[in-house]
């Protein structure tokens, strides 16, 4: 399966940039090594990847910019930010920017590898669900789960591929109640003893792009001491 | 309201303090002279025999000068203030840059560690890997050394130990061992012009100024690196014009480049490794070999040039005769520089 994956390293340091193509390449993916934020982009509108592994501090054009500026061509491309500025707002910016992942320096290689297959898993996982179903309606709301784009009753906006992988979640199992374990188990393919809280800040934003009053949800319901239910009705 | 600790939230402040010390001053005034009619008045009605003895100047004179130490105070306030938020603003840009200066090699070393123990690697990718820590663990030394340096110079704990050189013969060494150094090609670096004078410095404080200043110029190029190196004598001084085919330096950042924890950011830098310390070390160096550091440069993509000014050996000892051990006789100094070089 690996070896159909493509990856973009962009890794300013060559020492560990050469230690993480040898891994990622003896784990069966291809990797493209790009040392600078400026080489970053460029190979990434001449070619097709499956992920992006992307530091921040980058000569030329900062991480932050890169995942922005991927993320506007590409919705659904995973981002891996790897980067020694391990503080709260740097991952908050990362996240906020549309990256998928962030895992600080140093890091362990299996924590890593994992951490890649999970995001691969998910992205396929999506990607068949999205073929299944491409777009989807409810209440004023109309969501196209392959460019991620949403009209909303007052705006359009484009939705993170985290975002959209929960609302496609939750929207297969209308109706049903949903436990915060189950969304982290099927959608981050994470351990769910780590962290439920995060996904209570997606299902806020959800509501605040979908339900016409967040504080009074009508669509993505909360289920005391469960979990969530989403209801088009 | 603004961000507590901006920039922005203190000028608010220095305007309101400073609103605030015109009304009290405002206050004040109108205090004081409507109370001394009210007093001038009940004085003449209550005893016009009186004789009322002039405005009382003091009392007046002496809250206005209390008033204005006042506002004196706050503006020597304010002004120091703003000298600790650029501090801390540097310091924070130096912790920034340390930490990411530290975790990427350990990063780099750990995975190797990791990648060794954990899957079989080729005898000539292991070799390859043991280099990549290696070359790790020298950037995780001099970083270290580096900032232990720092500290010392400022507590004035490093003491040098200096020799009379003859400058030709000195600088072709040190250059010879950058070049070895930085795995750089021979023609890499030429140096013209010969000068026939001698300087009293400390030979290995000097290896670090030129290995700085060479880091430097590769790290801030885009080009295979040029480095020329000019000598001359000027009234009493060698003038060394140390000259790079990098990027330039913006003319308003000339006088800044020298100062503790401070870095260039911009879309144009090939190169964002760097702890803002490398050219304040070199300034202290020079500083404490009794000369001067300028930087010069045309502009971007224009290379940049680094003039040392050393004061040449007879001045310099009638110079710092008090600082330095001297009084050694000049043929066994000379004796003593050819055993050196």
């Amino acid at each position: 399966m690996n070896g159909e994956n493509k990856i973009l390293l962009v890794e300013d340091e060559e020492t560990l940039a050469v230690g993480l193509e040898f891994n990622l390449t003896e784990e069966g993916y291809s990797v493209v090594w790009a040392k600078d934020g400026k080489v970053a982009l460029v190979l990434f509108y001449a070619q097709e990847f499956d992920l992006i592994i992307l530091d921040i501090m980058l000569p030329y054009v900062n991480g932050f910019e890169v995942a922005k500026k991927v993320r506007e061509k590409s919705p659904q491309m995973p981002i891996l930010i790897l980067s020694a500025r391990s503080g709260v707002e740097d991952r908050v910016k990362g996240l906020e920017l549309g990256a998928d992942d962030y895992l600080a320096k140093p890091f362990h290689l299996q924590e890593l590898l994992l951490r890649i297959k999970g995001m691969l898993k998910r992205k396929m996982w999506y990607k068949n669900a999205a073929s299944i179903q491409p777009a989807y309606s409810f209440g004023n709301n109309k969501i196209n789960f392959e460019n991620l784009e949403c009209f909303t009753k007052d705006s359009q906006i484009r939705l993170t591929q985290q975002e959209a992988m929960v609302l496609k979640y939750l929207i297969d199992n209308e109706g049903k109640i949903v436990s915060r374990k189950e969304l982290i188990e099927n959608v981050w393919h994470m351990n769910p003893d780590i962290e439920t809280r995060t996904v209570d800040n997606f299902i806020v934003r959800l509501r605040k792009y979908f339900e016409p009053d967040p504080s009074n949800p009508v669509y993505f319901k909360s289920i005391r001491g469960t979990g969530y239910m989403f209801n088009a009705k | 309201m603004k961000k507590r600790g901006s920039f922005f939230y203190h000028i608010t402040v220095f305007v309101v303090s400073q609103l605030a010390w015109l009304a009290l001053l405002g206050i004040w005034i109108y205090w004081y002279v409507s109370n001394y009619i009210i007093f001038k008045n009940v004085g003449e009605k209550l005893s016009p025999g009186i004789i009322y003895n002039g405005t009382k100047v003091f009392p007046f004179v002496g809250g206005i000068v209390l008033l204005v130490s006042i506002a004196f105070g706050m503006s020597l306030i304010f002004r120091h203030l703003n000298v600790q938020l650029r501090l801390n603003k540097l310091y924070d840009n130096f912790i920034a840059n340390i930490t990411h200066e530290l975790k990427s090699p350990l990063s780099s070393i750990q995975l190797y560690l990791e990648t060794l123990n954990s899957r079989p690697v080729p005898a000539e990718k292991q070799k390859e890997f043991i280099n990549m820590m290696m070359k790790d663990a020298g950037r995780l030394k001099n970083l270290i050394n580096s900032i232990l340096e720092i500290s010392a110079l400022e507590q004035k704990k490093i003491v040098h130990d200096y020799q009379i050189y003859p400058v030709d013969r000195l600088l072709q060494d040190l250059i010879q061992g950058v070049i070895e150094q930085f795995n750089l090609p021979q023609n890499s670096i030429k140096i013209e012009g010969r000068v026939d004078c001698e300087c009293m410095v400390d030979k290995n404080a000097i290896k670090i100024v030129l290995n700085n200043l060479t880091d430097n110029a590769i790290k801030y190029s885009i080009k295979p690196i040029r480095i020329c190196i000019k000598l001359k004598t000027l009234f009493s001084k060698v003038v060394i014009d140390f000259s790079d085919n990098g990027i330039g330096i913006p003319s308003s950042e000339l006088k800044n480049i020298f100062s503790k924890f401070y870095r260039i950011y911009g879309a144009n830098i090939p190169n964002v490794k760097g702890t803002g310390l490398g050219l304040y070390s070199v300034k202290e160096i020079i500083r404490s070999h009794g000369g001067k550091i300028t930087a010069l440069s045309e502009g971007i993509d224009m290379g940049s040039t680094f003039r040392i000014e050393l004061p040449v050996y007879n001045e310099f000892i009638r110079k710092f005769k008090k600082s330095f051990p001297v009084n050694i006789k000049k043929k066994e100094l000379i004796e003593k520089t050819e055993n050196n070089i």
